[in-house]
């Protein structure tokens, strides 16, 4: 049986429906635990194995690199041999391959920089406004800028949106130069990747054709998180002509609708493409007593789809027995709650606990968390995207490739120079080395170095020879990276500093990154490729996952606590605020709804009668799950 | 698909050339004036070598001039090569789909091109010639991403094979079993396993018996075994004669082409007809392999590239007048030099590239059908545009403004005009004004059908000339023939053509044709109404005035006999027309003899124009502007 055979045959009769569907718009409906990704990533396979002969290319977008790294190993394991006629990615890699390649017709050059650090938006901003002798005040609209770019509403004539007419002129002026500054440093930041690919495709018509030629088939993974740009942009590339499009969602599992994600993205895509609909309800990851919670939970929700099926229990073997599953416990304070958790937790063995995750709404409930494992002497780790490397090395080995690919990045000197500085306990200035490089016409890597000199610690001397021979050379970046690596201290302690877990970070990135562009890719897309992912070290196996559930979303693990089922903190003050019919509410419904659902054999939830000193009422979401809310509070 | 252009700089005779190629581009010009680098450079650039160091590029590929000595200091040498889609749906789906990283758009229409990038440059680390391919966006920026992915190179060659038939092709070695398209086509023949084990048998048992004949051959055998005792040590070998083949793929690789000129003539080997024959057996070689084998070696979409060096070679004029039609029908993309007038008689004009050497390096002149400015589409262009009556047009995928034709000087200044208060305004007003010159030397479609119907007979020659000398009629031709000779500026050796454009056409398609393929020319007409009709039919060829008066000439009298009269050359004149018979010449008055010689029907021309060959003082008492005219002639590069 070939692997494609094999996974075919695992499907259920309606994974398979919906995996064999060919030509025309599809829209899945898939619970948690459905399979909604394996469907997904069979059909992928199933269009390239089926047409050998064929050339047609298949996108299959997501929403996380991690998501199309998993999804693209997948691919590549069903069928080698056609796997580079599938584009799989995010819809932010997606925008940045079109951008490179036909960015040309709206004045972007392929070896653009991406900025994906706040702080380097800030400062260009800053100098923009300077620049533009503009109010210095102004920085504050760096968030207004994201909004407009988030609903791809270009700078000119922004103005006009305002109800404020001179808060508007003042928002389009500083757009303005934040953009042009953008523009002159050969950069996009993560809106703009979606922004300016929207507007090449609604200003040409040619380049939306060429996708529909050359991709004859786009799927779309949690549909629900699509905000209204990204819907905007599939919907310009379709144009009028293109159907094949496939759609994989769940309208319960909808919780970043602060970032605009919104229901709203379901119905267009009914309007506009008029899909079939196929339903995925059987549940084949949770015991059915979580699956039976799940379903009177998620029926107080209004905004969802009407005629949706209640979720099936379809998982089979169970870990524990019946009456087990759930578990509810109730404790004085959130302090007690925390301890509490965390000695459970250090009961269970070591090997189990990569497969164990605590789930809160907020982040602070998480980092209390996290000391009581730590007191209880449990390895914990919060995961959460990162922007950028923790340790001083990783950052100025960053920062050394950033400036070998843009001989002239200010800020990239800034934060080599600082980098190193803390490494070696320096006080080097880089306005110092800017002005040495005006004068002398090195790049600022080489008067860096130069800068450095030749001191007493053999490592600092080590490391500028080889930045000095790599500014001269930046396409040999590869050997300095491994040279650098190489120079790096070795893990020293049994707890994990930030330099181990930048160098585990980095191990996966640059194999993830090698997956995404191959091995022969040059500086300028290792960078940003670099850019687009986070550099957050895997989670080790004896380590605990911590979570918000908003990062929990697309995971499963076998533990799953759920702590903080109280009002005020899921559902959040805001949304009891806002009233039990509000949107803010349903929301939070359906983050308790993803909370449950991660749990493969056992859930645990719970909540304190106290939060910040303050009494608490348990969650309306324990309620209308059924549960037995305990009469007293545990020890 | 379709190579459109090809830019080639710093390549050996080249400095900088663009050329746009068609489905079939003939490439003419004297030796050495770079028609082989152009060739050449389309090879080099489509056949990327992976793994091999040297190949592609030479140090002697690199073009050297007084201003550049050493091949390793110095502007790469490029070669860029423009792929494009003529219309939308024009290539395959599967072209599309396969290469849809590196394709290039029109993105208004969506016309797809690719654009390929080959730079060599020496290299100090490497101590070599370092060669590097790349695809290139539509601002000639490398791509990024998926783009830059070396297995697109692949992909790319195998729908735009390359195959390369030099000049010096020979027959013997095309038809070799480890031949580019002979050996190919033999190795893919399958003989059934049975018929390949029933053959073997068949042949081993002839052998034995063969052998078996003669003791002779036996002994032989037994003697040449020695050889192993020899050349092994330990295991004794076996040596045995073989006079059949051991196997049908033995027999396949010794195939040939036997070939009979008529039902009365022998069969022969190829290899025993003439020169011309095997030259022309290559080329339908070449067309077979294209028909049986490319799809299936390649892709069932790819196109063939062909670079074929004067395919005339050895071929008799009325073969080689017929053999353009074969190449063109050839499927694929063609390019071809030639030095054969018979084979250019058929050529389209405008698939005609004339190569030349000039102080800077190869020139390629050509007679495009448009021209095309980059610069953006300024509103004050729409109302220009709109009022041109189809002449201009605005690209907005390339962001090119396009001139069908000669562009007329207020069109031209009203283009310059919108440029204003533009930042870049001077760089566009360069830009405008280089096009519009380049559009000056526009020769329409109704001339180049004149060409075709009228001058058919002429352009071969014409064509291979170096200079061109523009007269009326018959006589004038005879007589500048003989007075150059006399002047020490023989024409033929020098690579004059005289067009005696009256009974070829029209003075001004001549002259519009000699500027645009770079031809220097000048005209002698006579000084009748006709005369200045000619020289004005040159100005409205958008000559400018001091260029008319540099290259026209007329003769002072009505026509060229009234002035060999007003010369004082009656007696001359009167002796031959004497000698050839004519009656009542003694008594002929000017008028008369005017009249007798008027438009040549005796045939005096070509005496008097020996008569002048021989003798230079009579040559000096000829017309003065017909001297002129030679004089001009011979200071003309």
């Amino acid at each position: 049986m070939t692997e494609l055979e094999k996974a075919l045959s695992e499907l259920t009769p309606a994974q398979a429906a919906a995996t064999n569907w060919v030509d025309g718009p599809l829209f899945v409906l898939a619970g948690p635990g459905s399979g909604k990704t394996r469907v997904l990533t069979t059909r992928v396979a199933k269009l390239l194995a089926e047409t050998p002969d064929k050339s047609f290319r298949v996108m299959a977008l997501t929403f996380t690199n991690k998501a199309a790294d998993e999804m693209a190993t997948r691919i590549e394991a069903v069928v080698p041999d056609q796997q580079q006629r599938a584009t799989i990615g995010t819809f932010h890699s997606f925008c940045m391959q079109m951008l490179q390649q036909h960015g040309s017709h709206i004045g972007i050059n392929p070896n653009f920089a991406i900025y994906s650090l706040e702080s380097d938006r800030a400062d260009l901003l800053k100098e923009a406004i300077r620049a533009n002798g503009l109010d210095s005040s102004d920085e504050r609209f760096l968030g207004t800028i994201d909004k407009l770019k988030a609903r791809l509403i270009q700078p000119e004539a922004c103005a006009k949106l305002f109800r404020d007419s001179d808060i508007g002129q003042r928002v389009e002026l500083v757009y303005s130069a934040y953009e042009a500054a953008l523009r002159s440093a050969n950069a996009l930041d993560f809106a703009s990747l979606i922004a300016q690919a929207y507007r090449l495709i609604s200003t040409f018509a040619g380049v939306a054709l060429h996708y529909r030629r050359a991709y004859a088939y786009w799927m779309f993974d949690e549909f629900q998180d699509t905000t209204d740009g990204q819907y905007r942009l599939i919907k310009a590339l379709a144009g009028d002509g293109f159907r094949n499009v496939f759609a994989v969602a769940d309208d319960d599992q909808i919780i970043y609708q602060w970032n605009g994600a919104s229901y709203k993205q379901i119905q267009r895509f009914r309007t506009d493409f008029n899909p079939t609909e196929i339903q995925l309800p059987t549940n084949y990851r949770c015991p059915p007593s979580i699956v039976a919670a799940a379903n009177r939970l998620v029926v107080h929700n209004t905004q969802r789809t009407a005629a949706k099926q209640p979720l099936e229990a379809g998982k089979t073997t169970l870990l524990y027995p019946d009456g087990q599953h759930i578990n509810l416990l109730r404790y004085s304070t959130e302090e007690a709650e925390a301890t509490a958790i965390a000695a459970g937790i250090a009961a269970i063995p070591d090997i189990k606990r990569g497969q164990i995750a605590v789930l809160a709404r907020t982040r602070a409930l998480l980092e209390r968390m996290n000391t009581a494992l730590l007191n209880a002497g449990v390895t914990a780790a919060i995961a959460q995207r990162r922007d950028d490397f923790r340790s001083a090395q990783f950052l100025w080995l960053a920062a050394a490739l950033r400036l070998a690919a843009r001989p002239g990045d200010r800020r990239a000197l800034d934060t080599l120079t600082g980098a190193f500085n803390r490494w070696f306990d320096l006080g080097i200035s880089s306005d110092d080395i800017a002005a040495g490089a005006e004068i002398s016409g090195r790049s600022l890597l080489a008067e860096w170095a130069g800068a450095i000199g030749f001191g007493e610690d053999n490592q600092a001397n080590a490391l500028t020879a080889l930045a000095t021979a790599f500014s001269a050379q930046p396409t040999t970046f590869r050997a300095f990276i491994d040279q650098v690596l190489e120079k790096l201290p070795a893990q020293e302690s049994e707890a994990a500093t930030d330099i181990d877990e930048d160098r585990t970070a980095w191990v996966s990135l640059a194999r993830s990154i090698g997956q995404a562009i191959g091995r022969d890719a040059g500086l300028d897309q290792f960078l940003q490729e670099l850019a687009l992912r986070s550099k957050e070290p895997p989670v080790s196996d004896d380590a605990v996952t911590l979570m918000t559930i908003h990062s929990a979303k697309g995971k499963e693990f076998d533990h799953v606590y759920v702590i903080g089922l109280a009002e005020d903190v899921l559902p959040s003050f805001q949304s009891v605020k806002a009233g039990e019919q509000s949107a803010e509410m349903e929301e939070e419904r359906r983050n308790c709804f993803v909370a449950i659902t991660r749990a493969r054999e056992w859930l645990c939830l719970s909540y304190a009668d106290r939060y910040r000193g303050w009494p608490k009422q348990p969650s309306r979401f324990l309620l209308e799950m059924g549960l037995n809310l305990p009469q007293a509070a545990s020890a | 698909m379709q190579i459109k252009r090809v830019t080639i700089a710093n390549f050996r005779s080249i400095k900088r050339a663009e050329i746009e190629l068609g489905a079939t581009t003939v490439l003419i010009g004297p030796n050495n004036a770079g028609k082989t680098a152009i060739l050449e450079a389309i090879r080099i650039a489509l056949t990327r070598r992976w793994g091999l160091r040297g190949t592609g590029f030479t140090e002697y590929d690199v073009h050297l001039c007084a201003a550049r000595t050493d091949p390793k200091v110095g502007d790469p040498v490029v070669i860029e090569i423009e792929i494009q889609e003529a219309a939308v749906g024009e290539w395959p789906e599967e072209l599309h789909e396969t290469l849809a990283d590196i394709i290039q758009l029109n993105p208004v229409s969506g016309q797809a091109s690719i654009i390929m990038r080959v730079s060599c440059a020496w290299d100090d680390g490497e101590q070599s010639y370092i060669p590097k391919w790349e695809f290139l966006n539509t601002d000639r920026n490398p791509l990024a991403g998926k783009g830059a992915r070396a297995t697109n190179f692949q992909e790319f060659f195998s729908f735009l094979p390359v195959f390369y038939l030099d000049a010096l092709r020979d027959a013997g070695d095309e038809f070799a079993a480890r031949s580019q398209f002979w050996g190919r086509l033999l190795r893919t023949v399958q003989i059934p396993d049975p018929l390949e084990q029933k053959s073997v048998r068949i042949f081993n048992l002839l052998n034995a018996k063969l052998l078996a004949a003669d003791p002779l051959l036996g002994n032989l055998a037994t003697s040449l075994s020695d050889i192993s005792r020899v050349a092994t040590t330990g295991t004794p070998g076996q040596a045995n004669l073989r006079v059949l083949p051991l196997n049908t793929w033995d027999l396949l690789s010794k195939a040939e082409v036997i070939y009979q000129n008529d039902d009365t003539k022998p069969w022969l080997p190829l290899m025993r007809h003439g020169q011309g024959v095997q030259s022309l057996s290559v080329m339908f070689l070449f067309r077979s392999f294209v028909e049986l084998l490319l799809g299936e070696l390649y892709r069932a979409d790819s196109t063939p590239v062909l670079a074929l060096e004067e395919p005339e070679t050895h071929l008799h004029p009325q073969a080689a007048r017929s053999l353009f039609g074969h190449v063109a029908q050839l499927q694929g993309q063609k390019i071809v030099s030639t030095h054969s007038p018979y084979f250019l008689h058929h050529v389209p004009f405008r698939d005609l590239r004339v190569v030349r050497s000039g102080p800077d390096g190869t020139i390629v002149k050509s007679l495009p059908r448009e021209f095309r400015c980059r610069v953006p589409n300024l509103p004050g262009f729409a109302p220009v545009i709109a009022a041109s009556g189809g002449l201009l047009e605005y690209d907005g995928g390339l962001s090119e403004l396009v001139i069908k034709g000669s562009l007329p000087t207020p069109a031209y200044n009203s283009l310059l005009v919108a440029c204003q208060g533009q930042a870049d305004m001077a760089a566009m007003h360069v830009r405008l004004r280089a096009a519009r010159d380049a559009s000056l030397e526009f020769v329409p479609d109704e001339d180049l059908q004149k060409l075709e119907t009228f001058a058919r007979r002429i352009r071969g020659e014409i064509f291979f000339a170096n200079k061109w000398l523009l007269v009326e009629g018959q006589s004038e031709h005879h007589l500048v023939h003989g007075m150059a000779r006399a002047m020490d500026f023989d024409l033929d050796e020098h690579g004059v053509a005289v067009i005696d454009f009256a009974n070829n056409g029209n003075c001004g398609m001549f002259t519009a044709l000699a500027r645009a393929l770079g031809f220097p020319w000048t005209m002698v007409v006579d000084g009748d109404l006709a005369g200045t009709q000619y020289i004005a039919s040159v100005q409205g060829r958008n000559f400018s005035p001091a260029e008319v008066a540099q290259f026209t000439r007329q003769i002072a009298g009505q026509t060229i006999e009234h002035q060999l009269v007003a010369d004082g050359l009656q007696p001359e004149l009167k002796a031959i027309l004497a000698a050839q018979g004519v009656p009542g010449v003694a008594a002929m008055d000017d008028a008369a003899l005017i009249a007798a010689l008027s438009g040549d029907k005796c045939g005096y021309a070509a005496e008097l124009a020996a008569q002048c060959a021989a003798s230079l003082p009579l040559t000096q008492r000829m017309p003065l502007a017909i001297r002129e005219a030679i004089e001009t002639l011979r200071g003309l590069e």
